[in-house]
Order: C-alpha cells, then structure tokens, then sequence
C-alpha cells in the first residue's frame, strides 16, 4: 500500500494554503516546460491518436516518456519525500533521474554543471544556450494543439449500466495504478457510463493500459469516512475504470 | 515560501539549488539537441497567451447570457468550444475529453485530482498551488465545507456538495453561478469577473 494512492481523507493535516500562483518560484516554470516537451517528444506519438510523424522530429530524445512515467516517480517515492518535497521539486528529481537512467546526461556532468552554476553567479544570471532544430518546437506547439487522446471504439459493451451498484475491487496498485486506494472495498451507484473506451499510455501491473469503459460513480462520504467524520449532503464523484470494479 | 509541512526542515538554499539543477539539466538538454533554446519558453508562451483561464471565462460568460449555448456547453464541453473565437487547440493536451458541471442554488461542486493534479488545460490553463498541494487533495473529498471555509466560502447544510475526483481522463471544471447585480453587463465584463477558483468550485463570483 502506497500513501501516494491513500490520500483522500487523512485526518491530522493543516489548514489549506491556498496560494494561487501556478509557480511559487520561477525555477519551476523550467521543469514544467521539460516535463510537457519530453511528452511531446515522446516515441510513443507515433502510434497515438492523432498519430504524429515522430521519427522525423529531428531531437535526440527517443523514448517513452508521457503522465505516467512522472506519476509512477511520485507514487514510487518514500511518503515522508512524498510530502516534504513540493510538486516540481518532485517533478525535478524525476525528471533529471530518468534523463541520467536513460543515457542522456551522466549524474557526474549534470552536478558539475549544478556546482559551476551554484559556485558563480554570473554563469547562474548568464542565457541558455540557444539555437536547435526548429522542427522540435513545432511539433512540441502541435502536441499542445492536439493532443493525445485515450480513447478508442469500445472492445465489448460496457458492463454495468447507469444506476447499478457496483463495488471497487482491492486491487494491488503495483508500480502506478489510477485506482484511488481510499475506494477499495467500497460500493458506488453508476452514474454515468462515458461513451466509448479509454486506454491508458501503457499496461499497469493493476490492469489499465487496454481500451475498457470508464464510468462516474457517485459514492456517499458517509460509507467512506465514519460519521464523525464526514459532514452532511455530499457527494463524492469519482471516474472509474471498468477493470477496477465489480458488480455488488 | 510555500510549505504546509512544519515539521520537515530545509536548507535556506532550497531554491538556489533547485534552480541550478533544473538550469543545469536544461542547459545540458539544449547542447544534446533534445530540446532547443527555445523549447521551454513556447511552451511558457502558450499558456499565457492561448490556453489559460481566460478561455474557461469567456465560456462561462456565454452561458450566462445565452441559455441554449450553456444547454451545449453543459452536454458537450469540447463541441461547444467549437462555437468560440478560441485559437487551435481547446481538444488538445490535457482537453481531450473535458466536462463542466453547474453550480446552482441546490448544488455545488468542487473538483479534485487526489492521484495527481489532472486540469482542463485549454479552458483554466495550468493549476494553482493550492489544486496541487497533498492537503486540499486529501482533505476535500471529505470535509469539503471546512475546506471551502478556509478558501472564505460560506455553503448552507441545504446546499449539496459534489466533489469530482478526475482519476481517469476526463477532465472536470465548474460553471460558477452569476452573480446578482451584473444584469446588462457585457460577456466581456462578466468574463472579468471569473477567477481559476470560482471556476474550480472553491470561490463564488465577486462583482
């Protein structure tokens, strides 16, 4: 069990803070650009809808990079880092992790450069580099224009309906899985069965990664959360994929 | 700076290293052609110019005004883009499959992403600190009252709450109420009056 997947309802926390700046620092503009142009950049485009003509974006990236991969870093961390690291501070340890497992950069260059930078603070004001293929921009701003979408033609017919009681399975999450694990167990009303299927970006150990239905369930808190708990006339909605659950 | 976790401690360089690494690995990405010297900054661009929550308030303000518009918006969120001025792309990353829900007198709704931070990209652009941070994705699927209070919105017991936990991909917003006193004001004037939170479900409209 991950705290990552757990975390609806845990008591003990603090008031929210509610600052509304996307970037709290300016660094973090940087890792969220990296983010969205690895995904992209990503060789799966190829076969995505739209299908994008990858292989001939002239960049050195060539791998499999999209939401899941960061989010299976972040499910992957210790709880304690889980918290103690902000969103894009979490974002930059995977993101420079994966590009040294990769191959693309070495750990040993990537801290010489940090400890130059770090050490003058001219070189820390100084410009990027510039310059680059002008194709990787473009097809970076078309993958922001089109997307990747997850849907496909239904396999089979979905198999419940809108208003059928269904419970969600105690599936084990594996390495990622889009299951929130504070549901398990617990029974919801369908009540809206989207039209056609999802896939996901790649198979989880869990069972997503195939076209399958997906469906709105509504659950009510107080079959969650104790009574004490819980406060009165809520709703809690939730968009569920067929293989996580089963009829009741 | 930001950080609901007292009990964690960090060094007073935390930023100066963060912003080495990331300007090390960029630096390093740009020399290996994986990305360009441009790259990061078009992408910054787009979401200040074309896709941002200035989108999400011009649908909201068509559908304040013209009641048939929100009937589409409210069925089929990405068609009823269609219908706008908006430039390419309101299908696109993180808006493939995009659904608005309504605030009514009878009932409010609050969107959450408890596995992440999934978020309507063309219509309310990148997400606040707030939608990203463990604590509001942890507490408001269960306290959602005590959690809009601290954001200064007031619900009456009458008032059924719904959360929208977006764990697949379809990607959920809300269609905030108007507010009193904005009869005859223009669609320009009322897009004005929306902010990303009342269209997220956490703040009420202010004229």
């Amino acid at each position: 069990m991950k705290l990552q997947h757990n975390l609806g309802g845990l008591e003990g926390l603090d008031p929210i803070n509610t600052e509304t700046q996307v970037f709290v620092e300016p660094w973090e503009q940087r890792i969220f650009g990296i983010h969205t142009a690895m995904m992209a950049l990503s060789n799966h485009l190829g076969d995505s809808l739209p299908d994008y003509a990858i292989e001939a974006v002239p960049t050195e990236f060539k791998s499999f990079w999209t939401w899941g991969h960061l989010r299976m870093g972040a499910e992957g961390m210790h709880p304690f880092d889980y918290f103690r690291l902000r969103y894009y501070e979490k974002w930059l340890g995977g993101i420079s992790g994966f590009f040294i497992s990769e191959g693309y950069i070495t750990q040993e260059e990537l801290d010489a450069r940090t400890a130059e930078l770090l050490a003058d603070s001219e070189k820390a004001a100084a410009p990027l580099p510039s310059g680059g293929a002008a194709e990787i921009d473009a097809q970076v701003l078309k993958y922001l224009q089109e997307g990747d979408s997850p849907k496909r033609p239904l396999p089979e017919p979905p198999k419940f309906s809108v208003g059928d009681r269904v419970r969600v399975k105690n599936v084990s999450p594996g390495d990622h899985s889009r299951l929130p694990g504070h549901l398990k167990g617990y029974t919801a009303e369908v009540v809206l069965v989207y039209e056609g299927a999802f896939t996901y970006f790649f198979p989880t150990e869990d069972g997503i990664g195939v076209p399958m239905p997906v469906y709105s369930l509504a659950f009510k808190n107080e079959e969650i959360w104790p009574a004490s708990l819980t406060e009165p006339n809520a709703l809690y909605y939730n968009d569920i994929f067929e293989v996580y659950l089963e009829a009741v | 700076m930001p950080s609901n976790y007292p009990g964690f401690e960090y060094g007073a360089d935390r930023e100066t290293v963060s912003a080495a690494k990331v300007k090390a690995l960029e630096s390093l990405l740009i020399e290996k052609g994986v990305i360009t010297g441009d790259t990061v900054n078009s992408i910054l661009g787009y979401f200040e110019t074309e896709m941002g929550p200035f989108n999400g308030a011009k649908l909201v303000a068509r559908a304040w005004v013209d009641p048939e518009f929100k009937a589409r918006l409210l069925a089929d969120c990405n068609a009823a883009c269609e219908e706008m001025d908006f430039p390419e792309g309101m299908s696109g990353a993180e808006g493939e499959h995009m659904r608005i829900v309504e605030n009514t007198p009878e009932v409010h709704n609050i969107i959450v992403c408890t596995l992440c931070s999934c978020y309507p990209w063309p219509t309310l652009g990148l997400p606040p600190y707030w939608f990203k941070d463990p604590t509001f994705r942890a507490r408001v699927v269960r306290e959602p009252r005590k959690v809009l209070s601290e954001f200064g919105v007031a619900l009456d017991d009458s008032v059924e709450v719904r959360v929208w936990d977006s764990s697949a991909q379809i990607r959920w917003w809300v269609l905030p109420m108007r507010p009193a006193g904005t009869e005859g004001m223009s669609e320009a004037a009322l897009a004005a009056l929306l902010t990303p939170e009342a269209m997220m479900g956490v703040a009420t409209v202010q004229v």
